[in-house]
């Protein structure tokens, strides 16, 4: 069975249309169009395709329409109507003490606002200009792409934070998690790799030196004599 | 192949000592060629931090390839003035230097000076005297060294790949900077274990020394005044001085030419597939995780093809053809450039990242093989830089004309086409005029033989010899050992 997801921003009117491939072994399936349970009347028919005609105004109207096919086997496609998708971060976002975190948000289609939220235990607070100036700032950097940044960061800054696009129908949203490590932390592995490179040239140069000096005793005028 | 030197010397090491500067050069190559592709997998954080667009985030890698391959000749005379060793240790340290700045940065210019020139220049220390030192180590098994020694880039780019994202996900682009400084620190290791070495110019002052004795006794002598006369007029004359460091002559030299002409044009056509590749199997409707793997399947092809090349051209039917072996080689690959369009499926795409793997290691295996065959161990360091500055332009144009025509086209097969058209034309064109230069090395070596046996020829054979000697003082260091046993034959001479 086949899966459409599509996005809608606004209210509007969709048409959904199932279409039999021609090649297909089905012969003249008997079509439904259902919604969880419930049973859709298609508005349009032709010879291979059922449609239905949707006026999206409500948010409680988005979920899954599923057109089936009946014969000597079932086939059925799916549309998932839902509120455009946020781009964000699953993974968390890693920075330092002292420096700037950034978190982006985007989407495919302009949302009517904006809004982002910091994390206190389970609550959401929003973050608002006026209130965490020097600390925060929001960026708008396209209609459809906003900027949260945050300024001299410290441990407590970590935790989960969230972006928010308000549309018409409804609000989607987007989850990052900050960890805001100490400089030293990097700093462990690194002490170590040039501790490691700096042990193995001393030996390289070390039995260079020594094995020159083995060598030095006889090799070298030997060979020339023999040379000639 | 070149006269004189390989016929009559008794060459260089051919193991020992060699295999373990195989394996520091294997090192040096990895990062040099995986570092800059390894990198990628920051530009999107990096580029959300800034605030940049992609393209701003790309000239990052661009900048750092064209200052690798750009630096090639001033790495060269770097390698002709002090020796490879020196000049590797240096560029670890630059490399190092430059990452751990850039962990610092605050601007995006700030990240094209410390990631692009600093780690580029860094990484352009490591290259040339990684491949150059080869030569010095390696005559009869030059082929397998080779083969060997740039199988470091896959290896490498197998290595990085998963490191670099773990390192991400763990330090963010910050730490990871700061930890891959310190990983490149070990291009220090690498360097450390190039010992120097003069073997195959001083067994060829040995040679001369055993033929013509008396000529040999006003030539020592002469060999005194000679280099002051030169160091002179090296102070008077700007282009003598850099002809003593960056041997510019060799663009009279035939088989360089050739060389330079054929492999220009095959880098046009050369890494665009490899950039494109993935996206293409993402528009053919492939899922992001498949077509990573594809790039896997050519990296571990590539791995195995390399060292295997490098086996098949040392073999004694192919080491006297190596140039032939070489553009089938490139033809081959444009061939599989030229059928990929045919392959709709991934089944199709997989067997095309196999033989496109097959034939990617076929030709980097002998890339700088190829190059020494032609001009000689000996003037191989200038050659190097000078291919490599030359390569640099079209390198950089070829992705971006890719990208042009998948643009203009909407459609990726314009750009596979045109790839493999170019690498078939270079192919050919290195075919035929390895055929000619190899009828003309033939005809030169039976002059050559006439002339010897006339007894009118010590003095041109004489100024055969000023000719390697002139190549031996371009070798600073190197030339230690050289100069030792030359003192040791004229006590035992003057003994006798």
């Amino acid at each position: 069975s086949e899966e459409k997801n599509i996005s809608l921003a606004s209210p509007t009117k969709v048409e959904l249309r199932c279409k039999l491939d021609e090649n297909s072994n089905l012969k003249n399936p008997q079509v439904t169009w259902k919604r969880g349970s419930e049973t859709i009347s298609h508005t349009s028919k032709t010879k291979n395709s059922w449609a239905i005609q949707l006026t999206i105004s409500d948010r409680s109207q988005l979920g899954s329409y599923t057109c089936i096919l009946k014969g000597e086997k079932e086939i059925s496609a799916t549309f998932n109507l839902q509120v455009p998708n946020i781009e964000g971060r699953e993974k968390p976002i890693i920075t330092y003490e002292g420096d700037t975190a950034v978190m982006v948000c985007k989407t495919e289609h302009d949302p009517k606002a904006w809004t982002w939220y910091m994390t206190n235990g389970t609550e959401k607070v929003p973050i608002t200009k006026i209130l965490h100036a020097d600390k925060f700032q929001i960026k708008r950097q396209s209609a459809n792409v906003n900027r949260l940044e945050i300024f001299k960061l410290t441990k407590g800054d970590s935790g989960v934070y969230w972006c928010e696009a308000a549309f018409d129908l409804e609000s989607s949203k987007s989850r990052f998690e900050l960890k805001v490590l100490s400089i030293a932390a990097p700093f462990k592995p690194f002490i170590a790799i040039v501790a490691e490179v700096a042990i193995l040239v001393t030996t390289i140069v070390l039995y260079e030196v020594c094995s020159k000096r083995k060598g030095k005793g006889g090799g070298k005028e030997f060979d020339q004599i023999e040379q000639l | 192949p070149v006269p004189a030197e390989a016929g009559r010397a008794p060459g260089p090491p051919d193991g020992g000592w060699g295999w373990v500067v195989v394996f520091g050069a294997f090192l040096s190559i990895g990062f040099a060629y995986a570092f800059p592709k390894g990198l990628a997998i920051f530009f999107k954080e990096i580029q959300d931090f800034f605030g940049t667009s992609y393209s701003e985030i790309a000239w990052v890698s661009s900048i750092m390839l064209a200052t690798t391959y750009g630096a090639g000749p001033i790495s060269s005379i770097l390698v002709n003035r002090y020796g490879s060793r020196p000049v590797v240790m240096f560029g670890g340290l630059l490399c190092g230097v430059g990452m751990i700045s850039a962990a610092f940065c605050t601007s995006i210019l700030q990240l094209y000076i410390c990631v692009g020139f600093i780690t580029g220049f860094g990484l352009a220390l490591n290259l040339q005297p990684s491949v150059i030192i080869i030569g010095k180590y390696f005559l009869k098994r030059r082929p397998i060294a080779n083969g060997l020694a740039m199988a470091g880039s896959p290896v490498m780019l197998c290595t990085l790949a998963p490191l670099n994202q773990f390192l991400f996900d763990n330090f963010g682009w910050r730490g990871s900077f700061l930890i891959l400084g310190a990983i490149l620190l070990n291009c220090c290791v690498a360097g450390a274990l190039f010992r120097p070495i003069g073997a195959s110019t001083a067994q060829a002052k040995t040679q001369v020394t055993e033929e013509v004795k008396d000529a040999l006794k006003g030539k020592i002598t002469e060999d005194g005044p000679m280099e002051n006369k030169t160091e002179e007029e090296g102070g008077n004359d700007c282009f003598e001085k850099v002809n003593q460091y960056l041997d510019l002559s060799l663009f009279k030299h035939r088989g360089f030419l050739i060389y330079l002409i054929g492999n220009v044009l095959m880098f046009l056509g050369f890494f665009a597939p490899i950039i494109f590749l993935a996206p293409y199997a993402k528009h053919t409707g492939i899922d992001e995780y498949s077509a990573a793997f594809l790039l896997s399947i050519l990296a571990i092809v590539d791995m195995v093809a390399r060292p295997a090349t490098g086996i098949i051209a040392n073999s004694r039917w192919v080491r006297p053809r190596i140039q032939y072996f070489f553009s089938f080689a490139i033809a081959f690959n444009g061939a599989c450039h030229l059928l990929c369009p045919l392959a709709s499926s991934y089944t199709g795409l997989i067997v095309y990242s196999s033989f496109f793997g097959l034939a990617f290691g076929m030709v980097c295996a002998m890339l700088f093989e190829t190059l020494m065959d032609l001009v000689g161990a000996a003037r191989f360091t200038s050659a190097v830089g000078l291919v490599t500055i030359a390569e640099c332009c079209t390198i950089l144009m070829g992705p971006p004309i890719g990208g042009i025509l998948i643009d203009t086209f909407g459609d990726y097969k314009y750009m596979f086409i045109k790839c493999g058209a170019v690498m078939v034309l270079a192919g050919t064109f290195l075919f035929i005029m390895n055929y000619y230069n190899y009828r003309m090395l033939a005809k030169e070596e039976k002059e050559r033989k006439k002339k010897e046996e006339d007894p009118k020829s010590v003095r041109t054979e004489k100024e055969g010899k000023k000719n390697w000697n002139k190549d031996s003082t371009q070798h600073g260091p190197e030339l230690e050992p050289l100069r030792e046993k030359g003192e040791g034959v004229k006590k035992e001479m003057n003994g006798t």
